[in-house]
């Protein structure tokens, strides 16, 4: 462990830095300095982001209630996108793992290769076009372009993690009369975990980046989606509101993946 | 034995299975419950079991009110009915293309390409209503208060986006006032959502566009020199214009007579009783009703018996595609101009006329 700053400290540490910034933020929009619609105040923000979280009606003495935005409530936009990144991600882990392991240990990695260096090069948003024409505008081509977008990176990361292993590890197995699955599932597989690990957070990491591209296109529910609409009707509180939540989300995300790489894997590093 | 790997499985199915079971979130939930149980104006047609599928836009016209108060739903119980947000035209044009829609939204120009060579070989549409005419909803704002007609636009820059029924306004302008837009003015293709950052850094001289970046630069002292209104009343008009896949249209009249009848009830209720109009439009579009009701201004709404007159869809509508068409090819649109009967054919008054039967 690198030293670092007892728990208690970095959190005040974490908190004094944050509120310093929107002390910024606040004092920037309160003096004037910049126009609301490029950066509205903090408060509004706040309030965009509990008016998206409520029932509300349409305008001040209005009887008519309206549900959070776009007929959804903002958590309701965040889990919908996060649904489509589980399943576009777990695609991609369940076809991205084998394929991994198979291009890995035999001939195919040098056959396939070049497709998947092409394939990981497109940025997402040159072929959803195309994914539209095939799969249609519903849920179905967002998690393929997912899916598309996340299997490379975590077959890459299981390439490399083959390629790591020692050769010595499994003639040892072997020679103590392990079978070919068992030196697969007790050698191989375990100490190409924490690079398929690190792929799949790379790959989450590609895929919020992606979910965003992906709901331009009819992508209510959707928080992407939504800060598309919210921009076009220059709600920039709204906007803002949305990155926040966009930016945390992806954070809490990679934190728990970042755990779960500890609890899989607590000899990484060590050895 | 438990593996890190078995428990890793474990763990990543059952992190998987927690997002997908947390969130219950319906994609398919209409993006406006309605108003009340609202009942639909006239009696019902319970036989009519159709699936359609709708794309709309955010733009306020009695397609909206029609959509809040879901008068298609109450009018027709039995019909399955799904409402699409499409972001423009021409991504509506596209859904026609991948099969996703039935009917939708679009302006005159994503119309006439839907019309010409080539996509009219992937789409077979017909433009069975005119949810508006154009009129001050999209204008031409300047920002150099000294400039008061468009002939004193040369050598600036105007933004706007392109493909749209704004940039076939603009450029009809800039040839009435003998301006070149290839040469004498630099046109860029601008999203709306873009230019207020543009006009600030006065990056810009001019934009020609809709609400509500139009409020947006006319509150930022821009002044308005010309409108859609004007290059209508030169002959040019636009339109936001309702479409419907012509299979679709032919197997389902009895559909589409209900569709014609709600849209006409709306209209009518834009004029009549605009108060309740706007607030449907706002919830619709997250705006605020009294700037609902401001936007209707800027777009004249037709009843049916106008659209089926010569005027419109009954006779000058194929021509207003056919002009449309010229200048599409010349701005590379579209691969080449039809005859009037190609156009005429993608024209469909019927639905329009049904609703006085």
């Amino acid at each position: 462990m690198r030293d670092r700053l007892p728990d208690p400290r970095r959190l005040a540490l974490h908190v004094t830095s944050l509120s310093v910034l929107i002390l910024l933020w606040w004092l920037v929009t309160r003096l004037g300095l910049v126009r609301p619609l490029f950066l509205p105040p903090p408060g509004d923000v706040w309030d965009a982001f509990v008016r998206a979280n409520s029932d509300h009606p349409i305008s001040a003495g209005s009887e008519r209630m309206v549900r959070g935005e776009q007929n959804y409530y903002l958590w309701e936009h965040l889990v919908a996108s996060l649904q489509r990144i589980a399943i576009g991600v777990g695609g991609g882990i369940l076809v991205g793992v084998p394929l991994g392991l198979l291009m890995g240990a035999t001939w195919l990695g040098v056959l396939l290769e070049p497709y998947l260096n092409f394939l990981r090069s497109l940025p997402p948003l040159a072929y959803i076009g195309l994914l539209i024409v095939w799969f249609g505008i519903g849920d179905t081509s967002k998690i393929w372009l997912l899916f598309l977008a996340a299997f490379p990176p975590i077959t890459m990361a299981t390439i490399s993690g083959v390629r790591g292993v020692r050769e010595d590890q499994i003639n040892a197995v072997l020679s103590l009369g392990a079978s070919r699955r068992q030196s697969l599932t007790a050698v191989l597989l375990p100490s190409t975990l924490p690079e398929i690990l690190t792929g799949v957070r790379v790959a989450v990491g590609f895929a919020w980046t992606t979910v965003v591209a992906a709901e331009i296109a009819n992508g209510i529910p959707g928080i992407g989606g939504l800060a598309y609409l919210a921009g076009e009707q220059l709600k920039s509180a709204l906007v803002i509101a949305c990155i926040v939540v966009i930016g945390v989300a992806a954070i809490a995300l990679d934190l728990g993946l970042k755990s779960l790489e500890k609890v899989l894997v607590p000899w990484r590093g060590k050895a | 034995m438990k593996t890190p790997l078995r428990r890793g499985a474990t763990a990543l199915a059952s992190g998987l299975l927690a997002v997908s079971l947390a969130g219950c979130v319906d994609s398919d939930r209409g993006s406006s419950s309605p108003a009340a149980e609202s009942d639909c104006p006239w009696e019902p047609d319970d036989s009519i079991t159709t699936t359609a599928r709708i794309a709309w836009q955010a733009i306020p016209n009695a397609d909206l009110v029609v959509k809040d108060l879901g008068l298609l739903e109450a009018c027709m119980p039995k019909a399955d009915i799904s409402w699409v947000q499409a972001p423009s035209g021409g991504d509506v044009v596209k859904y026609y293309g991948s099969g996703d829609v039935d009917l939708g939204l679009m302006g005159s120009s994503p119309a006439t390409i839907a019309s010409s060579e080539p996509v009219v070989r992937d789409v077979d549409i017909a433009v069975v209503w005119i949810h508006d005419v154009i009129g001050d909803a999209e204008s031409l704002v300047v920002k150099d208060p000294a400039i008061t007609e468009i002939a004193q636009l040369k050598g600036k820059k105007v933004a706007v986006p392109f493909s749209s029924t704004a940039h076939y306004s603009l450029l009809q302008a800039l040839d009435e006032a003998g301006l070149d837009a290839s040469k004498d003015v630099e046109v860029i293709n601008l999203d709306p959502e873009k230019m207020p950052g543009a006009w600030q850094g006065d990056q810009i001289d001019a934009a020609w566009v809709w609400d509500p970046v139009q409020s947006q630069l006319l509150a930022e002292g821009g002044e308005r020199i010309l409108s859609s209104a004007d290059t209508a009343a030169a002959g040019r008009p636009t339109f936001d214009v309702g479409t419907a896949d012509r299979g679709f249209v032919a197997d389902n009249p009895e559909f589409m007579t209900q569709w014609a009848k709600a849209q006409d009830h709306a209209v009518e209720m834009i004029e009549s009783d605009p108060e309740t109009a706007a607030e449907s439009v706002a919830v619709v579009l997250g705006i605020e009703p009294a700037d609902a009701q401001k936007q209707f201004a800027g777009l004249t709404y037709l009843s049916a018996a106008e659209q089926a007159g010569p005027d419109y869809l009954g006779g000058k509508f194929v021509q207003d595609l056919l002009t449309t068409a010229g200048f599409l090819l010349e701005q590379g649109g579209i691969d080449a101009v039809g005859d009037e009967a190609q156009y005429a054919e993608h024209v469909d008054a019927a639905p329009a006329e049904s609703v006085g039967e």
